[in-house]
C-alpha cells in the first residue's frame, strides 16, 4: 500500500523585502523557506494512516523544485516519510498550479498510490488548485478541504468530513485511489527533532528529471501554464489620517467623516 | 603481665563452645545475605548504561571522604539535622570501628599471628570512647525521632506535588514505617549495648579487673550502680547479660543483613555518588553519543550506572524538594519524588535476577514509579535541587535525559514545539529576522563594531533577549554606551549570531542544540577577539561550560566582572552615588550555576546602594521561572508564578526601593510579576545596568569639549 503526499517549500517574506527587478516576483534573498503549513497536516495524516495500519504502508513525499527543497523533504522524512521525490528541471521554472499539477499527476501514474494527499492551499502563492488540477489530470476522483478522513489503507472507499462556509461539513464517501486536500487542524503534526532530521538525511530522496516521469519542456514552465504573473506589487497605502485639535474639533471632524461615508453609502 | 595488661574485653565468658559455634554460624549468615544484597545493588547498577568518568580514582575518593567527614553539605539549611546526624554518624562509626576491632584480633591477628592488642590502657581508652560514642548515637537518634514525631518539617511529608490523594504511591506510608523501624533499631542496638554493659559488670563484680576499671566506661557503670542499688546481684546479672547478648548480637547482625535491602543502604550509596559527583553536572550537560540510536531515556535501563546509583543515594531528606521552584509554586513536580519513583522504579524492575521485557521498563507514563510528562515540563533546571543535594544526586541531567524522549516523541506544548521551529528556522526565539539582530545598536549615537570584519578586544555576545525584546534592548543600548564611555574596544557578531542554545538544551532539544552551538562556534572562531563578555548568564553559562565540548574554548566573563574591571582601573567612575535601598536576584546561570555571587553586590556597593538580602539568596536563590525553556511556556492560569512568588519576597522588605536583576530573562519575567502582584509603585524592577548609568552619568558633553 503506498500514499503519496504532495508537498511544497513555501516562502515567507522577511522583516524588509525588495521585489524582484522583473517585478514579477519577491528578490529571493528576503525569503525565508519552509515546509507549507498545510503539508504539515497532510503528511501528518499519512503517517498516521500508516502507523494505525497492519499491513505495511508506504509513505513518498513528492515536490517539484530546485535541490533547496531538500531541506523540506527531509523534514517530511524525519517525521516519517518512507522516501522522498524531487522532480526538478530549469524549465519548470515559471510554472503555474497547472503545470506543477501536470508533473504531480506524471508521478502519480508512475508511482501508483492509494491514495493521494495534497495541502488545501500554499501560504505564498494561495491558488488551492494545486491538487484539485492534479484530480484533473489523473481522472481521478476528488475532495477538497478535507477537515476528518477514515480511511484503511487498500479500502475501496473513504469516509470523510469537509469543512464548508458557514460551519457547515459535509460527510463524503469517496472511492479510491483519490486525491485529498488535507484542511489544517485535520490532526496535531509531530515535532521533528533536529536529530531526526540529521538521521532523515541517510534517506534517500530520489531526483527525477521531466523525461523520468515522460513530460517534456512543453508540458511545463511557461508553456505548460494557463496562467502568468504580470506584476507583483505593494498597493498604495490605505487613507489613514490623523485628526488633529482638541477634543471638540476632533471630536466634530470625526462626526462630519462619518456623515460623509454614510452619505456614500445611502 | 601486669595489673592492668589482663584487662581485656569480656567476649564469650561463660559461653557453651556450642553456643559460640551458634552466634558464628548466624553472623557468617548475616555477612552472606549482606553480600548478597550488596551483589544484587551492584547487578543493578551494572544494568544501566556506560559511563566513564573524569578525573582520578583517589582525588574522588579524597573529596568524598572529606565531605562525610566533616558533613559539609549535610549541615546545609538545616543545621540541627546535621549536627545530629553527626552525632549519629560518628558515633555509629566508633562503635563499628570498636566491634570490627575486636573482630579483627580475635578472629583473625591473634589465632593467626597471635598478635593481641585489645588489653590494658589501650582497651580501657577505647572503652571510654565507645561509651561516648554511644552516648553521641542515642542523643543524635533520639533529636531525630523529635523532629519527625513532632518538628514535623514539611520537608519530611511524603505526599507528593505529582500524584493526587488516593493514588498507589502518593504519600508512600512504606517510606515512614521505614524510617521509624530505622531510627528504633538503632536506638534499641544502642540502648541495650548500656544495659549488657552494665550487667556484665555487676554480674563480674567480684573480678578486680572488671570492676575495678569499670568507670572507663562511666555510663554503663553507671548503670550498674543502679542495678546493684535497685538489688540486682551478680547471679540475676549473669543471666540477664547472657540474654541480652543475644539479643543485642542479633539484632545488631539483623541490621547488618538488612543494609543493602533497606534505606541503611545510603551509608554506602551515598558515600559512593558523592564519589561519582560532578561538579558540573547541570551546568555542563551530556552530549548524546554517536552510536546511542534513541536519544534521552526511554527505559530504566538507559540511565547510566551512576544515575541509578543517585537514585539509591537519595536519603529523602527533602531539602530539593524544599528548594524546587516548582514545588514552591504547587506544580507537579518534587526533584525528590522523581527521583525516589524511579528508585521504586529500578528495585522494582531490576533487582530481581533476569530484566523484564523492554515494555516493563518504560519510565514515562503515570504508574507507579513512572514520572509523567507534566512533571518533567515544569522542572525549570534551575539547579536549586543539584545545589543543595547533600549527596550529590544530579537530579537536573536525569530530567533533561528523560526530556530528550519526549522532545523525540514530541511530546511537549504546542507552543515549546513552535519555539523550537522558530528557532530552528530563524535562529532566535522571537521568530525575528536574522538581520535584525543588532537593529537595537542603530539609534545609539556610535557605530557599534562588526566583530566579524575588524578585530576587537571584546566580543559581546548579545543573546537572545538582550538583542530582541524591547524592554532590554534599551539596557544593551545602555550597556553598549558605558563600553564606548569607557573606551572598550568592542563588536558584535549582528547575524551571524543565534541563539546560545542554553536553554534548548535544557528543553532536551539537543540535535537544535547542537545546530546552533556549531553555528556559534564557528563564527566566534571566525572574529577576532581577546574575551568575550555577555549580559545574559544563559549564554554566558553555555559558552563557558558546553561550548568547549563543540570546540569553542572561549574566554567569556559576564558583564557585572568587566564592569567591576573597568571601575577599578577608573574607567568608569561612580559620580552620582545612589542612596537606593534595593534587594538583589541571583539569577540561576549566574550565581548557583557559575558562582557569580560577588560582583554584582560589589557593583551595587559601590554605587552606594544598600543591600539588604532576600531570605532566598545567593545559592539558595528562587528561579525566576524562566529556565529550561519555561519562558517559552506559559505558567497554567491561576497558580502562582514562580516570578510573583519572588516578588512577594522582596516586597516584605520595609522601604524597598529598587529589585535589582542582571539577567535580561529576570528583567521580562520580574516587571510582570510586580505589575500582576499588584506591587507596581511601591518598588520598581531594574537592570543593574541602569543603575550603574545612574551612578555615572553619560560623558558626552566632555567627550565633546575633548
Amino acid at each position: 500500500m503506498k500514499i503519496l503526499v504532495a508537498v511544497k517549500q513555501v516562502a515567507a517574506l522577511d522583516e524588509d523585502f525588495a521585489i524582484r527587478d522583473d517585478g514579477r516576483d519577491i528578490d529571493p534573498d528576503f525569503l525565508i523557506r519552509d515546509l507549507n503549513e498545510w503539508d504539515d497536516f497532510s503528511l501528518e495524516e499519512a503517517v498516521k494512516i500508516k502507523e494505525a495500519s497492519a499491513q505495511p504502508v508506504e509513505v513518498v513525499a513528492l515536490s517539484v523544485g530546485s535541490d533547496e527543497v531538500d531541506e523540506s523533504l527531509r523534514k517530511c522524512l524525519a517525521k516519517g516519510a518512507d522516501r522522498a521525490l524531487r522532480v526538478w528541471d530549469t524549465a519548470i521554472e515559471d510554472s503555474d498550479s497547472i503545470a506543477i499539477a501536470r508533473v504531480l499527476a506524471a508521478v502519480a501514474k508512475r508511482e501508483a498510490p492509494d491514495m493521494l494527499f495534497a495541502g488545501v492551499q500554499s501560504s505564498d502563492q494561495s491558488f488551492a488548485s494545486t491538487g484539485i488540477a492534479t484530480a484533473a489530470f489523473l481522472g481521478w476522483p476528488h475532495a477538497a478541504v478535507v477537515s476528518n478522513l477514515e480511511y484503511a489503507p487498500g479500502a475501496k472507499l473513504a469516509l470523510l468530513r469537509r469543512e464548508l462556509e458557514g460551519g457547515l461539513l459535509h460527510e463524503v464517501e469517496i472511492q479510491c485511489p483519490a486525491v485529498l486536500t488535507i484542511q489544517l487542524g485535520i490532526n496535531t503534526p509531530r515535532y521533528a527533532s533536529l536529530r531526526s532530521i540529521k538521521q532523515a538525511a541517510a534517506k534517500p530522496i530520489e531526483v527525477l528529471s521531466l523525461a523520468d516521469v515522460g513530460l517534456s519542456a512543453a508540458d511545463v514552465g511557461v508553456a505548460g501554464s494557463l496562467s502568468r504573473v504580470r506584476r507583483m506589487y505593494v498597493p498604495d497605502k490605505g487613507r489613514a489620517q490623523l485628526i488633529e485639535g482638541d477634543a471638540a474639533h476632533q471630536a466634530a471632524r470625526l462626526a462630519e467623516i462619518i456623515r460623509e461615508f454614510k452619505g456614500a453609502a445611502a | 603481665m601486669s595489673r592492668t595488661d589482663a584487662v581485656t574485653r569480656i567476649l564469650f565468658e561463660a559461653f557453651g563452645a556450642a553456643e559460640v559455634r551458634t552466634f558464628y554460624l548466624i553472623g557468617y549468615a548475616a555477612i552472606a545475605v549482606f553480600c548478597y544484597g550488596f551483589y544484587v545493588q551492584v547487578r543493578k547498577y551494572r544494568r544501566g548504561a556506560a559511563l566513564a568518568l573524569e578525573g582520578g580514582i583517589w582525588s574522588r575518593f579524597g573529596t568524598m571522604l572529606s565531605t562525610v567527614l566533616s558533613h559539609r553539605t549535610l549541615r546545609r539549611r538545616d543545621r540541627a539535622a546535621g549536627a545530629a546526624h553527626r552525632l549519629i554518624f560518628y558515633g555509629f562509626l566508633l562503635l563499628f570501628a570498636g566491634t570490627a576491632t575486636i573482630t579483627l584480633e580475635y578472629d583473625i591477628l591473634e589465632p593467626l599471628f597471635g598478635i593481641r592488642f585489645w588489653h590494658g590502657e589501650f582497651y580501657l581508652v577505647f572503652s571510654l570512647v565507645l561509651d561516648l560514642a554511644g552516648v553521641a548515637l542515642i542523643l543524635g537518634l533520639l533529636y531525630m525521632m523529635y523532629r519527625r514525631g513532632w518538628l514535623k518539617p514539611p520537608k519530611l511529608d511524603y505526599a507528593r506535588p505529582d500524584r493526587v490523594a488516593g493514588d498507589a504511591d502518593f504519600n508512600r506510608p512504606q517510606y515512614r514505617r521505614e524510617d521509624w523501624a530505622f531510627l528504633w533499631l538503632l536506638l534499641i542496638i544502642a540502648c541495650t549495648g548500656y544495659v549488657l554493659e552494665a550487667a556484665r559488670l555487676v554480674w563480674l563484680q567480684a573480678r578486680p579487673d572488671v570492676w575495678d576499671t569499670r568507670w572507663w566506661s562511666p555510663l554503663g557503670a553507671l548503670l550498674a550502680e543502679g542495678m546493684r542499688a535497685s538489688g540486682l546481684d551478680a547471679r540475676s546479672a549473669g543471666w540477664v547479660r547472657h540474654s541480652l547478648w543475644w539479643f543485642h548480637g542479633l539484632i545488631a547482625l539483623l541490621l547488618i543483613a538488612l543494609i543493602p535491602f533497606t534505606k541503611v543502604k545510603h551509608i554506602f550509596t551515598s558515600a559512593a555518588s558523592l564519589m561519582v559527583r560532578d561538579p558540573l553536572a547541570a551546568q555542563r550537560l551530556a552530549r548524546i553519543p554517536e552510536s546511542q540510536p534513541q536519544p534521552g531515556v526511554a527505559k530504566i535501563t538507559d540511565f547510566n550506572w551512576k544515575q541509578l546509583l543517585n537514585l539509591d543515594a537519595c536519603t529523602k531528606c527533602g531539602r530539593c524538594h524544599e528548594a524546587c521552584p516548582a514545588r514552591a509554586v504547587g506544580a507537579p513536580l518534587s526533584p525528590r519524588d522523581v527521583i525516589l519513583s524511579l528508585r521504586d522504579f529500578a528495585q522494582a524492575t531490576l533487582e530481581s535476577g533476569r530484566i523484564p521485557d523492554a515494555a516493563e521498563l518504560d519510565v514515562h507514563g503515570k504508574a507507579p514509579g513512572q514520572v509523567a510528562m507534566e512533571t518533567l515540563w515544569s522542572c525549570r533546571t534551575c539547579m536549586a535541587c543539584v545545589e543543595i543535594c547533600p549527596v550529590a544526586v544530579e537530579h537536573v541531567p536525569i530530567i533533561v535525559q528523560m526530556r530528550r524522549k519526549l522532545v523525540e516523541d514530541g511530546a511537549m506544548d504546542p507552543l515549546l514545539t513552535k519555539t523550537l521551529q522558530t528557532i530552528h528556522k530563524t535562529g532566535n526565539s522571537f521568530g525575528e529576522s536574522k538581520r535584525k539582530r543588532g537593529a537595537w545598536s542603530k539609534p545609539l549615537p556610535f557605530a557599534v563594531k562588526d566583530a566579524r570584519k575588524q578585530p576587537v578586544d571584546v566580543l559581546w555576545f548579545v543573546g537572545d533577549y538582550a538583542s530582541f525584546d524591547p524592554r532590554n534592548q534599551k539596557v544593551s543600548q545602555i550597556f553598549a554606551s558605558l563600553l564606548h564611555e569607557a573606551q572598550v574596544d568592542f563588536g558584535i557578531l549582528y547575524d551571524g549570531e543565534s541563539n546560545a542554545g542554553n536553554d534548548v538544551r535544557r528543553v532536551g532539544e539537543e540535535g537544535l542544540y547542537e545546530v546552533l552551538a556549531a553555528a556559534n562556534v564557528n563564527a566566534m572562531t571566525q572574529a577576532s577577539f581577546k574575551s568575550v563578555v555577555t549580559t545574559d548568564p544563559h549564554s554566558f553559562n553555555t559558552i563557558r561550560n558546553e561550548y568547549p565540548d563543540f570546540g569553542g574554548k572561549f574566554e567569556i566573563e559576564h558583564y557585572t566582572t568587566l564592569a567591576q574591571r573597568l571601575f577599578a582601573e577608573g574607567r568608569l567612575q561612580v559620580t552620582k552615588p545612589l542612596k537606593y535601598r534595593v534587594t538583589f536576584h541571583d539569577p540561576c546561570h549566574l550565581g548557583r550555576f557559575n558562582k557569580g555571587y560577588d560582583a554584582p553586590r560589589e557593583l551595587l556597593k559601590l554605587l552606594g546602594c544598600e543591600l539588604i538580602e532576600m531570605g532566598r539568596c545567593k545559592a539558595n536563590s528562587f528561579c525566576c521561572g524562566a529556565g529550561g525553556g519555561r519562558i517559552w511556556v506559559p505558567d497554567p492560569v491561576g497558580s502562582e508564578k514562580p516570578a510573583q512568588n519572588r516578588i512577594k519576597e522582596a516586597a516584605a522588605i520595609p522601604g524597598l526601593e529598587v529589585y535589582v536583576v542582571s539577567c535580561p530573562k529576570d528583567l521580562t519575567m520580574f516587571e510582570d510579576a510586580l505589575k500582576t502582584t499588584g506591587n507596581e509603585g511601591k518598588f520598581v524592577v531594574k537592570e543593574l545596568i541602569e543603575l550603574i548609568r545612574e551612578a555615572v552619568p553619560a560623558r558626552l558633553t566632555q567627550e565633546a569639549n575633548a
